[in-house]
């Protein structure tokens, strides 16, 4: 089975480069520490701004910083903000979608009128509201995304909980006294698997942007640690005269979700038993 | 996806930008000066109120200073001229201030301004309702007092030097305001619509957009030329940089990088470097026992490297600090020698007070403690985040770990300065020409909401503030407050870091600007007289007043 979705993935050639960047982006995050040309925090102010060379790759920003060294580790931020925080998201939404849809009646109707009444705040600003009220700091900001981003995956396991738990795989387990648990993990789970794969890969490239987008607002990872995001802001103030500042996290930024976002539509297709 | 193509598309966007630039024609300079040109400055932020009496920020302080007058105000050489006011006497010891004011001086709808509007500004002032930020100025007054329709007579419980000073107060006219009080004068519309006696009369104000003015023919001192005047808030600085490149606005405050990059940005502005009334700071809770010490004050002091900060932060446009005035400043003390940066001597002197690296770990430690702190600061100032992150290097190699929080503007204030919630903070003081700074240092100022946040008391400070502002002896007040100065500087409830100076463009078309040398007050103090000539006109106003 799993060499028949590898062998489907292996022929769509957008998916296949989106895990190849995919894989490249997670071997430089891990290397980053080896492979930085210099400390990310390490300041030369007498080299302040100077402009893509042999000696420094990216160029330097406003403290003498090396870029490529601040990109690396930055690479680092934005994946683990993106992985923990889709991690805390499909828990959570995995969790509350398999107990709407498998038992359905009042723990349904209470929690899927919960999801509606969060889905009504536009999730963006539920964000700063709760980052307004926190320290704005790098766990904070991985716990906030996770914890707002999970209605739609918990709608979607619903849905699938809901037409599965009258199976007869199912009903078979339960007449054979399984408990409710067991039914929900062992049986159900391992069923509704692939649409939370492909929602888990698709909802890393929209936490890499929120990320992004909070650091760029001065609410996500403070100075000196580096994050695309933080680095993006920083570099917009220098747009005319240090171009490179704002132009490679840009890119980082757009080439990182592009390749999630590839690489999880490729997993949907290959996922889907209709195709 | 979508949003993730937005920064790096604009990145390149702009990019490509850069090149072709002035295809402006050459500036006529034979053709008399014209009256009917529009200047576009930009603002950071929205005005607050258009009342002096209830304002304190500076977009607002831009536009009441435009629209009213006070009784007196600063000349360019800093000296206290009159506005309102055409002379003055002080009698008494200095208790006593009597102001002639000048008559045939008409508000802009037409009735005639009166000792009655002295009066009724500042009964407001006092009046425990209104939400005014300068009371405090007024505390002294015993009583203001109407003789005739010309002359206010005020009367202080003490002799108070920066008394002529505070009276610099936009003047707002009773009648338009109906006589209100306390709380309908806080929410009157003509908050919105002001009324004044200046050189700009109000038009319009569309908020977080746009405030213009128009020029007042009948001003007492002299119809101004630019005829329209156009506050355009841009919230950003890299955007209102790109509107300059453009061309769509006639002035900005440059950072110092911008001011430092290739001059052909700038083809058709002209560039100012002035000193400027503010000093930025980091500044120690006092009250924290980390700080209490003033050995640990000092070797963090030795231990910032100053000269690097100018460099990198102001880029050369300003110089170090030494203490709470200006180096223009006549209470500046010339003689106080800085600090020398010497990071061995701060590691010695950490040491002395037990701070030593006994784990190996990098970090100073005491009592199984770390020497660690965190600083904040605000967002939106490039120039203060920038020194902390330089100064959290500084002293990482002394062995202190400095942790940086920046926060939102109000927040920052609100939760953090005004509740003295903080370890330790990088902000700076806008500070008006005459030395006294009673709200700053004086120990009585520390309460909640109070400019003395960081817990400072000093009895000689004290006194001096106090004699400060009954000598009226220029001589005598000048060595009190220079002691002040060194004062300060030795007690280290700060460490002072830098004057940045303070750097302007304005379009080249417009001519008679006069820079006064210290710009506490806006750059722009002459602006009624400065004028464009007729065949230089960029926005001509065509519709007839």
């Amino acid at each position: 089975m799993i060499r028949l979705y590898i062998s489907r993935i292996a022929r769509d050639r957008l998916a296949l480069a989106g895990a190849v960047m995919m894989l490249l982006l997670i071997a430089l995050a891990a290397a980053a520490p080896w492979i930085s040309p210099a400390n990310y925090a390490d300041q030369n102010l007498t080299e302040r701004l100077s402009p893509p060379s042999a000696r420094h790759w990216l160029g330097t920003d406003d403290l003498g910083r090396d870029v490529l060294s601040r990109m690396l580790w930055g690479t680092r931020v934005s994946l683990v903000v993106a992985f923990v925080a889709v991690g805390i998201s499909t828990f959570f939404g995995t969790l509350v979608g398999l107990i709407a849809g498998y038992f359905g009646r009042w723990a349904d109707a209470i929690l899927m009128r919960f999801v509606d009444i969060l889905l009504c705040f536009p999730t963006f600003f539920l964000i700063l509201m709760v980052i307004a009220f926190l320290e704005p700091d790098i766990v904070n900001v991985m716990i906030v995304i996770g914890v707002t981003s999970w209605t739609g995956l918990a709608r979607l396991v619903r849905g699938e909980a809901l037409s599965l738990r009258e199976r007869d795989f199912i009903l078979a387990a339960r007449a054979l006294g399984a408990s409710n648990s067991r039914v929900l993990f062992v049986h159900l789970l391992p069923n509704v698997a692939a649409p939370i794969v492909v929602s888990a890969t698709l909802g890393v490239g929209g936490a890499i942007l929120t990320e992004s987008a909070l650091s760029f607002l001065g609410l996500g990872v403070q100075p000196p640690d580096p994050s695309w995001g933080n680095m993006l802001s920083a570099g917009k103030d220098y747009i005319y005269f240090a171009w490179w500042l704002s132009v490679f996290p840009g890119l980082a930024i757009l080439t990182t979700v592009m390749a999630f976002n590839l690489f999880g539509e490729g997993l949907r297709d290959a996922l889907d038993p209709r195709s | 996806m979508r949003t993730g193509l937005v920064p790096a598309a604009l990145g390149l966007l702009f990019l490509g930008g850069c090149g072709n630039l002035s295809d402006e024609p050459p500036l006529d300079s034979a053709s008399p000066p014209a009256y009917d040109d529009s200047f576009i400055e930009s603002s950071i932020g929205d005005a607050s109120y258009l009342n002096p009496v209830l304002s304190s920020d500076s977009a607002s302080g831009s536009v009441n200073g435009a629209v009213f007058n006070g009784l007196v105000k600063y000349d360019e050489n800093i000296h206290i001229t009159g506005d309102l006011a055409e002379r003055w006497e002080v009698s008494q010891g200095g208790r006593v201030i009597t102001f002639h004011l000048r008559k045939g001086v008409l508000w802009h709808d037409g009735a005639p301004f009166t000792a009655e509007d002295v009066l009724y500004t500042y009964e407001r002032l006092k009046d425990p309702d209104v939400k005014t930020p300068h009371s405090s100025n007024f505390d002294k007054v015993l009583k203001v007092e109407a003789p005739d329709a010309w002359t206010v007579k005020v009367t202080y419980s003490e002799p108070y030097v920066p008394a002529l000073e505070s009276w610099g107060m936009g003047i707002v006219p009773k009648h338009v305001f109906g006589g209100a009080k306390g709380k309908d004068f806080n929410e009157h519309p003509a908050n919105k619509s002001p009324v004044g006696t200046g050189p700009y009369r109000f038009k319009e104000w569309k908020v977080d957009e746009k405030i213009v003015l128009e020029a007042n023919p009948d001003c007492f001192e002299g119809r101004p030329h630019i005829k329209r005047y156009i506050f355009r808030v841009i919230p950003d600085n890299s955007v209102e940089f790109l509107e300059l490149r453009n061309k769509s606005i006639d002035t900005m405050l440059l950072t110092p990088d911008q001011y430092r990059a290739y001059g052909e940005f700038f083809e058709g502005y002209k560039r100012y470097r002035l000193p400027r009334g503010a000093y930025t700071y980091f500044a120690f809770n006092l009250g924290r026992p980390l700080f209490r010490g003033r050995n640990v004050r000092l070797a963090l002091a030795h231990a910032v490297n100053k000269a690097e900060l100018v460099d990198a932060v102001v880029m050369g446009l300003g110089r170090s600090a030494s203490g709470p005035f200006l180096p223009l400043s006549w209470a500046y003390d010339p003689s106080v020698k800085d600090f020398e940066y010497d990071p061995a001597l701060a590691v010695k002197l950490l040491a002395q007070e037990g701070w030593k690296d006994s784990d190996g770990d990098g970090i100073l430690d005491k009592d199984g403690k770390p020497f660690a702190f965190t600083v904040v600061t605000n967002q939106g100032n490039k120039m203060r985040s920038l020194s902390a992150e330089i100064i959290q290097q500084q002293l990482k190699k002394i062995g202190v770990r400095m942790d940086i929080r920046v926060i939102e503007w109000s927040a920052f204030i609100k939760n953090f300065v005004d509740k003295k919630n903080f370890d330790a903070l990088i902000l700076g003081w806008t500070i008006s020409p005459d030395p006294d700074q009673y709200s700053i240092w004086h120990s009585s100022q520390k309460k909640e909401g109070q400019y003395n946040f960081v817990g400072y008391g000093n009895p000689e400070v004290d006194r001096i503030l106090e004699d400060g502002r009954r000598e009226f002896d220029p001589q005598k007040r000048k060595r009190l407050y220079q002691k002040m100065h060194r004062i300060v500087h030795d007690d280290l409830p700060y460490i002072f870091l830098y004057y940045p100076d303070y750097l302007p463009v304005v379009h080249r078309r417009v001519e008679g600007i006069q820079m006064a040398p210290l710009s506490t007050f806006g750059f722009g103090w002459n602006f009624d007289k400065w004028f464009v000539r007729e065949k230089n006109v960029r926005y001509p106003v065509r519709t007839a007043q």
